[in-house]
């Protein structure tokens, strides 16, 4: 009798349902907070699930590629990113979303209108690939949209590199539930832009802070016309 | 065979950058310019190839150059050539004025160095997901480039192009999967599955839902890149707020590239779905990007967001003539891509050395360029006339063209509309020019020497757009005969 766990395609998509559902409630959780710090936590808690969802499918597809996926996913979206923004955020004096265009009551709320509409929307489209995790897509669709609702309705930099991260996240769930992914050396290309653009973010939020003495985008309103 | 080739033509900018980045002076400068001719030696060996034998492909065939690819490279190191070439000069006017710290030098070359390898691979790669890596990529080079001088107007230029330019270009990604899951669904996971080659080559068999999807997300994403109203609100920030050389690149190149991809999107939308829908929505986002461009020129109080408004207006005709489609509107697109990116890049370049000339950008100070900056002021007056299309410009073939061409494809509203629209645009942007030539002379805060280094290279592309009006030589013809075979491989 073998003890070890095999798991199937099967098992690794029902794996792929359950991480996207949680995926959706840490994207609401995160709608729903005013601390700049704690959702950097959600966001790098969002990722970890998605690279467990990855290197369980890898495992029980005996994909060698999606496990390392998982760990590159792992390292950057789970423990680099948040950690290069927890470091941004230390140097800035106020770390909390206090004046957002949308407050958190209403942003939760949004968020959770957004899971709903997406599934309703994409829950029996035809837009199967080859994946059979019928939560996975209306989870990342989700979450894509809920990134959006961050960024455009918050008024602090970071709040809004949260937003873009809870976006980008969502894109890394659309693309692993309709194919497990893109071709190896394109996931390796998406995932050095994104820690480019988090280096960029980092320097230009030193020199925000240096010029205007906040990372308030209030503050940009100089260029019209 | 030709591996080595194509690995100079990327890594030779990518390693330049990393010697340059602690460098200055003219040791920079050097490192600069050899990067440059290192790269510009294979771009030309292998745009020659594409063109000769129709198909050049290395490593594998994750690089694949067509004639459409090798023509957009070509513009890239054209346009590349030109700032590269005005940038001394303009660098070493903002470090005496204190408008760049004397580090900035090297980390100016190192990333337009490194801007110019993310754009080059923009045209050469396959696969749409190494595209699309290479168009992000371009954004995150850029957007430090717009904010090198750490001007509050800068910081804020850079910081929106970075933010906006991420989102926009995360919808070309689910414009991507959409393309892959399509194509998946016919090849399986085969390491080829986003090859645009093999994507046209099995796009009939493709699901329509999935390919409508992808190009609507493409639209949206690439959209942003280029400059089509209403995801275009970072452009004029950000080309307005760059130093002026990289304002060049931004507009003469960084747009076309994102472009191109999107024609990429294009093209496999229309082999499998037929022309109708992305065609249609090309031609509405293109003329409502040159509708709403029209007002801010006309309102312009900045001589260079006149110049980048432009670029929407030239951007939304080049998204109208590739919905048109047909022979003769598509022969229009392919040289206007051109001369567009040539003479745009060269009024940046003019524009940035009035602006540094009378210390302001301020279209109401800079007046009378005709006594105070002979050599940038004609520049600019003549690449406006040049720019609005009025003949001998090549610009006007290539605008009659696409306008004539819309009409015989079918679309008379559509290429009325236009028609009347390059004429509003040309009548804001010819106003504002006459004032800056003619105008009552302004202050200057210093003399312009004569630089013959200037006046030639802003002479000479300037000429060349004027002579392709009259007369296009045979082999350019020959080239954009097959560049146009390609934009309608498979279209109306």
């Amino acid at each position: 009798m073998s003890l070890t766990i095999t798991l199937t395609a099967l098992d690794a998509a029902r794996l792929l349902d359950a991480t996207s559902a949680g995926i959706v409630l840490v994207g609401i959780l995160i709608a729903g907070t005013r601390s700049i710090g704690r959702a950097v936590w959600l966001v790098a808690a969002q990722a970890i699930l998605l690279s467990a969802a990855i290197a369980g499918v890898g495992l029980a597809t005996h994909s060698s590629h999606l496990v390392i996926g998982s760990l590159v996913t792992l390292a950057s979206r789970g423990i680099a990113v948040p950690l290069a923004i927890r470091y941004i955020l230390r140097q800035s004096p106020v770390r909390v979303e206090r004046n957002p265009y949308l407050g958190p009551r209403a942003s939760l709320v949004a968020a959770i209108a957004i899971v709903f509409v997406s599934a309703m929307a994409i829950g029996n489209a035809t837009l199967v690939g080859s994946v059979e995790a019928p939560r996975a897509l209306p989870a990342a669709v989700a979450e894509v949209l809920t990134g959006l609702l961050i960024a455009m309705t918050r008024r602090k930099g970071l709040s809004i590199v949260v937003g873009l991260l809870v976006f980008e996240n969502g894109l890394a769930l659309v693309a692993f539930s309709l194919t497990y992914g893109m071709p190896f050396v394109v996931e390796l290309g998406a995932t050095f832009d994104l820690l480019m653009v988090v280096v960029v973010v980092g320097v230009y939020a030193r020199r925000m802070l240096t010029v205007f003495g906040s990372l308030s985008t209030d503050k940009l309103r100089n260029l019209r016309g | 065979m030709n591996d080595p080739v194509v690995a100079i033509l990327v890594l030779a900018p990518a390693i330049g950058g990393l010697a340059a980045w602690r460098m200055r002076g003219q040791t920079v400068e050097l490192i600069a310019f050899a990067a440059y001719v290192a790269a510009c030696s294979a771009g030309v060996g292998l745009i020659l190839a594409a063109f000769q034998t129709g198909h050049v492909t290395a490593f594998g065939g994750i690089v694949s150059i067509d004639a459409l690819g090798a023509y957009v490279l070509a513009l890239t190191l054209i346009v590349a050539g030109l700032a590269l070439w005005a940038s001394p000069r303009y660098i070493r006017h903002e470090l005496a004025s204190d408008g760049l710290r004397p580090h900035d030098e090297g980390h100016y070359y190192a990333l337009f160095l490194w801007f110019m390898a993310t754009l080059i691979t923009v045209p050469i790669v396959d696969n749409l997901g190494l595209l699309w890596v290479a168009i992000e990529a371009t954004t995150v080079v850029s957007a430090l480039l717009v904010g090198i001088n750490r001007s509050p107007d800068a910081i804020e230029a850079a910081w929106k192009y970075l933010i906006l330019g991420t989102i926009g270009v995360g919808f070309a990604l689910l414009a991507t999967l959409f393309a892959y899951a399509s194509s998946v669904q016919v090849l399986g996971e085969s390491s080829d599955a986003l090859n645009w080659t093999r994507l046209m080559s099995i796009a009939p068999t493709l699901n329509p839902s999935l390919l409508r999807l992808s190009f609507v997300f493409a639209l949206a994403g690439y959209g942003t890149k280029i400059g089509l109203v209403p995801f275009h609100t970072w452009l004029p920030d950000a080309h307005s707020q760059a130093p002026s050389p990289v304002s060049a690149l931004l507009s003469g190149v960084s747009l076309v590239a994102a472009l191109y991809a999107l024609i990429r999107f294009h093209l496999v939308a229309v082999a499998g779905i037929g022309p109708g829908f992305s065609s249609t929505l090309l031609v509405a986002f293109g003329l409502l990007s040159m509708a709403v461009a029209l007002p801010f020129m006309i309102r312009q109080e900045d001589v260079k967001r006149l110049l980048a408004y432009s670029s929407i207006e030239h951007m939304g005709l080049l998204a109208v003539g590739v919905g048109f489609g047909g022979p003769l509107a598509l022969l229009g697109v392919a040289l206007h891509m051109g001369l567009h990116a040539v003479t745009k890049a060269t009024l940046f370049l003019s524009a940035g050395e009035l602006v540094q000339q009378y210390g302001s950008r301020r279209l109401s100070a800079i007046r009378g360029t005709i006594t105070a900056a002979p050599v940038a002021g004609v520049a600019l007056g003549g690449g406006i006339v040049l720019l609005g299309g009025l003949p001998p410009s090549g610009i006007f073939v290539t605008e009659f063209a696409i306008v004539v061409g819309g009409v015989t494809q079918g679309f008379f509203p559509a290429a009325a509309a236009t028609a009347l629209l390059l004429a509003l645009c040309f009548v804001a942007l010819a106003v504002h020019g006459s004032r800056i030539v003619w105008g009552h002379p302004g202050p200057v805060l210093a003399a312009s020497n004569f630089d013959i280094g200037l006046a030639l290279r802003l002479a000479a592309p300037l000429l060349a757009v004027a002579v392709l009006g009259l007369w296009t030589p045979g082999p350019l013809i020959s080239a954009l005969e097959s560049i146009k075979a390609i934009l309608g491989a498979t279209g109306a």
